[in-house]
């Protein structure tokens, strides 16, 4: 058999040409208005979007030996690093008695989430630069599956978190409605970031390496290992206008009902993320015009 | 606006700010050094990849897109693609527009093949029930079903090229760029991927085709756009454009050798003429025929004990042979200035196919210089590669039909 004779068995029977053609018009020009902003795209591709965020799930749990029981041994390690030196030696006082384990472990949920999404969404222009040199898709699919990706790991410490209620006696409440909304208003802030820093990324890949850095930082500057409630209250506005107070202290109501939902820093991180998350669309689609020439 | 048109491009260019191509900042200590250093004011600071295109292709038309390394063949398909954004004009396409840039990107070592089939058609822009629908298709295309299931990392790259061309073939899109794409895998392979291809055409899908391999140019599209740095100097019947390519890439840099650092290369071929042994110049070649090479040099600096090589490469570049002064004993002490050589061929017994002369001059291990000499055709009824591989000799048999008889001593089979 010949290679003509085997192709001629496998090529798929002819479609009409009628039924195939679309008419779909495609206009490609160097200049788009500063807010036209394309989300028709993103909507169309939001099949990539799934296979990319089930790849993402796939590799991730696929290379680790310990697979998905990572998401578990994880935010565990962290809290109980956290009880012994935060809880136990530096006696951080918690808001009504709450056991100091479960305190941080309602704040270690939402900032872990908040800070794989900023990992994942910063860096992916960079680490897919294979797809972003060869292929068209709307480069927005990166941060957003970088975002929706690490719900799964959410969702198995949510669970854990739920088991440690338990063996602590704390009862649910129907607060713990909260928890999807304010889980959506930390995908938020982590996507405005990565949209901020991941052009940045592809321009100076500094960014890469002073990412852990910063999130070191920033998770001091955010109310997990201490309480909102002992800040100074001359500073509480400063550390207010970190976005993830609000997420971080609203989390914690939800789940033990203690710590007052404070209006301004729930304002202030409101009115930010919504500033950043904006910002961060128009700065993306304005940079992303660039990426492959970039990269 | 007439709807029978696939792509409208009106004035397209791409400029590329050599600083920011050739040396990227790629950290903010690069960003801050180049800022507190003063501008070094050398040369241009931008060029053209793709300048001033303007054409219409309609739709079921087939165009091939060519033109040497850098002319701006792939900035053309990649501003098509919507990867890159043009920095003039615009361009308009109606219908489904897939692109196949280089195979198999996007795919996943991690993930088994029948993963990767999903991602990458999605990729491609298919939905998951259309790799679903097409999946058994796809799987059959490729030729690996026993691997299916197991992560690409184990895949040879050869099944990986096929597993890749297997999705990207059943996309079915209303217009397909491709990009060299053809030219991997094997002969059969490639060979299916071209029949595919065709069977595309015949569906009505408008193709857009950039290769080096004017034997799929030729037999694939009857019109070509030549790309020469960044402009489309012509726009037409495929005879006629390929000769204009023909004529520049004589003496043209190799597309496997890229010559490093900024001074001209210290050796170039400047003058070639291929001829019979009779010393008429010609460009069909009989198969068993020799064939006289005769070239001249230019050198920048002297070169001691070079060696020399000549190569014929097939028109998909399959290297076919060398020859080459050290090989046969040829001490060559010093070259400098100009100089002219020729080589003799040994009677030619490549198959009848389109061959392209190639050139590469060595200093110890260093490559010097690698151009192209211009292409010839060898003529011979029978022995063409696809029914008979790179070259033909004949052989010795020995034939025994029936046990009984001794063997038969036949000599050269074809003369029997």
């Amino acid at each position: 058999m010949t290679p003509a004779d085997a192709s001629a068995a496998t090529t798929p029977p002819a479609t009409p040409l009628r039924a195939r053609t679309s008419e779909r018009r495609t206009l490609i020009r160097p200049d788009r208005g500063l807010f036209d902003l394309e989300l028709d795209q993103i909507w169309r591709s939001r099949g990539l979007l799934a296979t990319l965020v089930k790849r993402d799930i796939m590799v991730l749990y696929r290379q680790a030996a310990l697979g998905a029981a990572w998401a578990v041994i994880q935010p565990i390690f962290a809290v109980i690093i956290f009880t012994i030196v935060f809880g136990i030696i530096a006696k951080i006082p918690t808001p009504g008695d709450v056991p100091y384990a479960i305190f941080a472990f309602a704040a270690v949920l939402p900032w872990n989430y908040f800070a794989e999404s900023v990992r994942r969404g910063g860096t992916g222009l960079v680490t897919e630069e294979e797809l972003v040199r060869k292929v068209y898709f709307p480069r927005l699919l990166i941060p957003l599956a970088g975002t929706i990706g690490p719900i799964l790991d959410f969702l198995i410490g949510f669970v854990v978190l739920l088991i440690l209620m338990a063996f602590f006696g704390i009862a649910p409440t129907w607060r713990l409605i909260a928890i999807p909304p304010l889980l959506v208003l930390a995908g938020m802030c982590a996507l405005s970031i990565s949209m901020w820093i991941g052009p940045i990324n592809v321009r100076y890949r500094d960014v890469k390496h002073t990412l852990p850095f910063i999130l070191q930082i920033w998770m001091y500057a955010s109310p997990v290992v201490y309480s909102f409630s002992i800040v100074p209250d001359n500073l509480k506005w400063i550390v207010a206008l970190n976005p993830m107070v609000g997420v971080i202290e609203a989390f914690r109501w939800a789940v033990f009902g203690e710590g007052v939902l404070d209006p301004i820093a729930i304002g202030v991180s409101g009115v930010l993320i919504v500033v950043l998350f904006f910002g961060g669309l128009v700065f993306f689609k304005r940079m992303e015009r660039s990426f492959a020439d970039l990269i | 606006m007439n709807s029978n048109i696939a792509i409208r491009a009106e004035g397209l260019g791409k400029r590329y700010k050599l600083g920011a191509l050739g040396s990227q900042h790629n950290s903010l200590r690069d960003a801050l050094q180049a800022a507190f250093r003063p501008k070094k004011a050398s040369g241009p600071t931008e060029f053209w990849a793709l300048k001033d295109a303007s054409f219409e292709i309609k739709r079921g038309e087939n165009v091939g897109i060519v033109g040497l390394n850098g002319a701006g063949k792939s900035t053309l398909l990649k501003t098509l693609s919507q990867i890159v954004t043009p920095t003039t004009g615009k361009a308009e396409i109606t219908g489904r527009l897939g692109a196949l840039l280089e195979v198999g990107t996007g795919f996943h070592r991690e993930l088994t093949g029948r993963e990767n089939v999903f991602l990458y058609g999605s990729i491609l822009g298919m939905s998951r029930a259309e790799v679903a629908t097409k999946f058994d298709q796809i799987i059959a295309f490729s030729e690996i079903e026993k691997f299916i299931d197991t992560p690409v990392k184990r895949y040879s790259s050869g099944m990986y090229v096929r597993l890749a061309f297997a999705v990207a073939a059943n996309l079915d899109p209303d217009i397909l760029l491709l990009d060299e794409v053809l030219a991997v895998g094997d002969l059969g392979f490639q060979k299916k991927c071209i029949d595919f291809t065709r069977s595309l055409e015949r569906r009505g899908s408008t193709i857009l085709f950039v290769s080096h391999n004017m034997f799929s140019i030729k037999s694939m599209c009857p019109r070509v756009i030549y790309l020469r740095k960044g402009e489309i100097v012509f726009d037409g019947p495929t005879d006629e454009g390929l000769k204009l390519y023909e004529a520049d890439s004589r003496l043209a840099q190799a597309p496997w050798y890229r010559h490093e650092g900024l001074e001209p290369p210290a050796v170039s071929i400047i003058d070639v003429k291929l001829m019979d042994e009779a010393g008429a110049e010609k460009s069909v070649f009989n198969f068993g025929e020799r064939m006289r090479v005769r070239f001249r040099y230019r050198t920048t600096r002297p070169i001691e004990r070079p060696e020399i090589r000549v190569g014929f490469d097939r028109a998909d570049e399959v290297h076919c042979c060398t020859f080459s002064t050290f090989d046969d004993n040829i001490d060559i002490p010093m070259i400098d200035g100009e100089g002219e050589l020729e080589l003799t061929t040994a009677p030619i017994n490549m198959v009848a196919d389109q061959y392209m002369v190639t050139f590469n001059i060595r200093e110890r291990t260093h490559q010097l210089c690698g151009q192209l000499g211009g292409t010839f055709h060898v003529r011979h009824p029978l022995f063409i590669s696809h029914s008979y591989g790179v070259f033909h000799q004949p052989g010795q048999w020995k034939v025994n039909t029936r046990d009984q008889q001794a063997p038969q001593l036949v000599v050269n089979g074809r003369d029997r």
